[in-house]
């Protein structure tokens, strides 16, 4: 049998769930013997392949026209999509600039911050348009597995993979179902 | 109250009359999750939780609301049952900021134990981002409404625990806000601050200013203790995590205050500023200098040896440490008192307690101000005016009562009140150093019917009066020995001796004026015993460890015994 194709990609996100995926230790030598990381954040190719995916992780929240695309493109090549973290499932600490207008955001980032002297508001063809609020992954596109935690443990991350391995749907409960930080 | 038999969940369950489903399923050990109620409030039906499917009935109902009946089948999961409590909190998340991730409740949440309980991996409702406020404008707790799920627990405590009634509801369905007052910054509003609101709080709405962040529940330590900042003698719960005070909270089922605590209680002693005295210290030349405790007892040992010595006593200690002041005071022959004045004897009446407050059918409050200075007290006597007993305030001056009392008169009328209460069965006489002989004579009439309780002004004037302490003013002695514990000493009071002692935590205008100065424990150091104004001997136990250096007045006693020979 062929090892299971998996990508993740980050989106609005802190690197933290990334950093947890890599805390399951020496677990990742018995994973990687059963999957193929086809792409992500932390390998050569950022994107997943355009022959699909088994699984697809994404991190983060959508905030902006980049982020958006990056999720359609997730959901599109893969047939099982995780929203791993805090940011995917709610949008997470991400969605505190959902109370302002983004011209004021932007403007508070670049312009106005006490440290900044002749800040202007940088705009390039290469910069993404903010969207107007943040939101959860599950506002752009569909979700099959919510995996919330600011970051997910390891261990639900690892429970998560190995069930699906395995061909069950996982359900998150107990342990493995914690919000914000470990432990509660 | 007769029995009920009903079945929950196939298990044939035997209720009291008057139970609701909740209260029969919870003493048959059978859980029904909640988020509204809560135990010492009344019940409220507000958050739905606690739905259950009745045989017979169309629709769910909320337990913690229907009253239990003969013959009810219940069934408390169900597949309909935990779908709606799951809608119910995918509600609740997706209408303000429940974000654990940056919450400092998480991890101590009721909210977030229901949706952990109920695998609430993610809700489907977008949330509205309503900018709410933040109201940071009391000093030692922080409402947030962000956090907030209305479900009215602060409302029902500051109504029916504290009896102040400063909290309430504005608007209705999504604009629905707790407000104080008519919608006034908490801060500026009746609020009273004693706390019960956020004790009670199922979330990250009420914020301790103090405690937030500083330690989840898994990490903290929790010690039972009594209160020591007034007479009363109201049960605490101290939290701490390693050498820190983290908060205190009340304890619910507690006599004689059942969680209900005060700001004087609950947050002050937190917020202590006054310099510790950390090392006996001795005046040589005219300055006060750190000794070791050897040379400091060797110089009070050697002054009370030599001359006449009268001793005062704060009653801010224990009752072990009172009467070893008292016992070294007779052993070197000197007169022994305490400094607070004492509420005076009746002459009649039987000696009430602290909850007859709450079973009185007629309150007289006489030369005593509660609210001010023993304010459980003060809030027991609003909660009894709520159930319209009469209260009746004998003054001459300002109380802060008479604005609820039925009637407040001048102590040359108390005569009125005697009449008023001719009638009453169990009258609870609520007095203290301001009442005036007229009005004890006045009140003479209503004899036994009294059950009183006489506020002593000092933290454990009973402990004092068991030790034989009774008031005395300074006067000319060699030595003066003050026994002032954490008590911050009138600005009035001078000594008049030639060499003064004073044992004190903090530093005062007294101990600057000192010869000999040596450290004592606080509240939250001391293990022993108060004496309530009711008379119960409660128990001292040492939340934190008192600084190096500092000694437990009863074996300060001790040792001087010992050097005196």
């Amino acid at each position: 049998m062929g090892k299971i194709k998996v990508a993740t990609q980050w989106l609005e996100a802190c690197a933290g769930c990334h950093m947890s995926f890599l805390d399951i230790d020496e677990r990742i030598v018995e994973l990687f013997r059963r999957i193929e990381m086809t792409s992500s954040p932390i390998t050569d190719l950022k994107h997943p392949p355009e022959e699909g995916v088994e699984v697809g992780i994404l991190t983060g929240g959508i905030g902006n026209e980049d982020e958006k695309h990056e999720a359609l493109e997730m959901r599109e090549r893969a047939k099982v999509l995780i929203a791993m973290g805090d940011c995917a499932v709610t949008g997470g600490i991400c969605t505190m600039r959902n109370f302002f207008p983004t011209e004021e955001v932007l403007r508070r980032g670049y312009i106005e911050t006490e440290s900044t002297v002749d800040g202007e508001i940088p705009v390039h063809e290469d910069l993404a348009p903010l969207t107007d609020k943040v939101s959860g992954v599950d506002e752009v596109v569909p979700v099959d597995i919510y995996l919330p935690g600011c970051p997910p443990t390891a261990d639900a991350i690892w429970y998560v993979l190995t069930e699906l391995l395995e061909g069950r749907m996982p359900k998150l409960e107990g342990k493995v179902l914690k919000y914000g930080m470990d432990g509660g | 109250m007769s029995e009920i038999h009903l079945t929950i969940n196939g298990q044939e369950v035997v209720a009291q009359s008057g139970q609701t489903v909740l209260e029969a399923a919870k003493a048959a050990g059978i859980d029904i999750p909640v988020l509204c109620h809560h135990p010492a409030l009344s019940n409220w039906g507000a958050c739905r939780m606690c739905v259950v499917e009745v045989e017979g009935m169309r629709t769910v109902q909320t337990a913690c609301t229907l009253p239990a009946a003969e013959g009810m089948k219940i069934s408390t999961h169900t597949p309909k049952t935990t779908s709606l409590r799951k809608f119910v909190l995918e509600l609740l998340f997706s209408e303000r900021n429940h974000y654990c991730m940056y919450c400092q409740m998480s991890g101590n949440c009721e909210l977030q134990d229901q949706a952990y309980a109920h695998g609430l991996d993610h809700w489907t409702y977008p949330r509205p981002f309503e900018k709410l406020n933040v109201d940071a404008s009391r000093k030692y707790f922080i409402m947030d409404h962000n956090r907030c799920i209305l479900c009215s627990r602060c409302i029902r405590a500051c109504a029916e625990v504290a009896a102040n009634h400063t909290l309430d509801l504005r608007n209705r369905g999504a604009k629905t806000m707790v407000i104080a007052d008519l919608d006034v910054p908490f801060g500026e509003s009746s609020c009273v601050e004693c706390g019960t609101c956020l004790q009670v709080c199922p979330t990250g709405a009420l914020v301790d200013a103090r405690s937030a962040y500083g330690g989840r529940e898994k990490d903290v330590t929790h010690t039972p203790t009594t209160c020591m900042q007034c007479s009363i003698g109201c049960e605490l719960d101290v939290v701490t995590r390693y050498s820190r005070l983290l908060r205190v909270d009340g304890v619910w089922g507690s006599e004689p205050n059942d969680g209900l605590l005060c700001v004087d209680g609950r947050f002050k002693p937190l917020y202590e500023e006054r310099k510790r005295v950390t090392r006996p210290l001795l005046r040589k030349d005219g300055e006060l200098v750190e000794v070791s405790w050897g040379e400091a007892l060797a110089a009070v040992a050697d002054k009370l040896k030599g001359g006449s010595c009268q001793g005062l006593a704060a009653c801010a200690t224990t009752n072990e440490a009172l009467a070893g002041f008292a016992h070294l005071m007779n052993r070197v022959g000197g007169k022994g008192g305490r400094l607070e004045p004492q509420a005076p004897p009746l002459g009649y009446g039987v000696p009430g307690r602290v909850t007859d407050v709450l079973s009185a059918d007629f309150i007289i409050v006489a030369g005593a101000q509660p609210l001010e200075y023993q304010r459980v007290i003060g809030y027991f006597i609003h909660r009894a005016a709520d159930k319209g007993i009469p209260v009746a305030v004998i003054t001459d001056t300002e109380n802060a009562l008479s604005e609820r009392a039925s009637m407040t008169v001048a102590a040359a009328q108390a005569g009125v009140v005697a009449q008023a209460a001719a009638a009453a069965e169990k009258v609870v006489l609520v007095y203290s150093i301001g009442i005036k002989p007229e009005v004890i004579a006045a009140l003479k009439p209503l004899g036994d019917k009294v059950h009183f309780l006489a506020l002593d002004p000092a933290r454990n004037g009973k402990g004092a009066e068991a030790a034989g302490l009774q008031p005395l003013t300074p006067v000319k002695a060699d030595v003066a020995y003050v026994l002032l514990g954490e008590q911050a000493p009138e600005e009035t009071l001078q000594l008049k001796a030639g060499f003064k002692v004073v044992q004190a935590a903090y530093v005062s205008p007294l101990t600057e004026q000192a010869d000999v100065v040596l450290p004592t424990p606080v509240w939250s150091e001391r293990q022993g015993h108060v004496t309530t104004l009711d008379g119960a001997v409660k128990p001292l136990q040492v939340v934190l460890p008192a600084p190096a250096g500092v000694r437990d007045e009863t074996e300060v006693f001790e040792q001087l015994l010992g050097l005196l020979g």
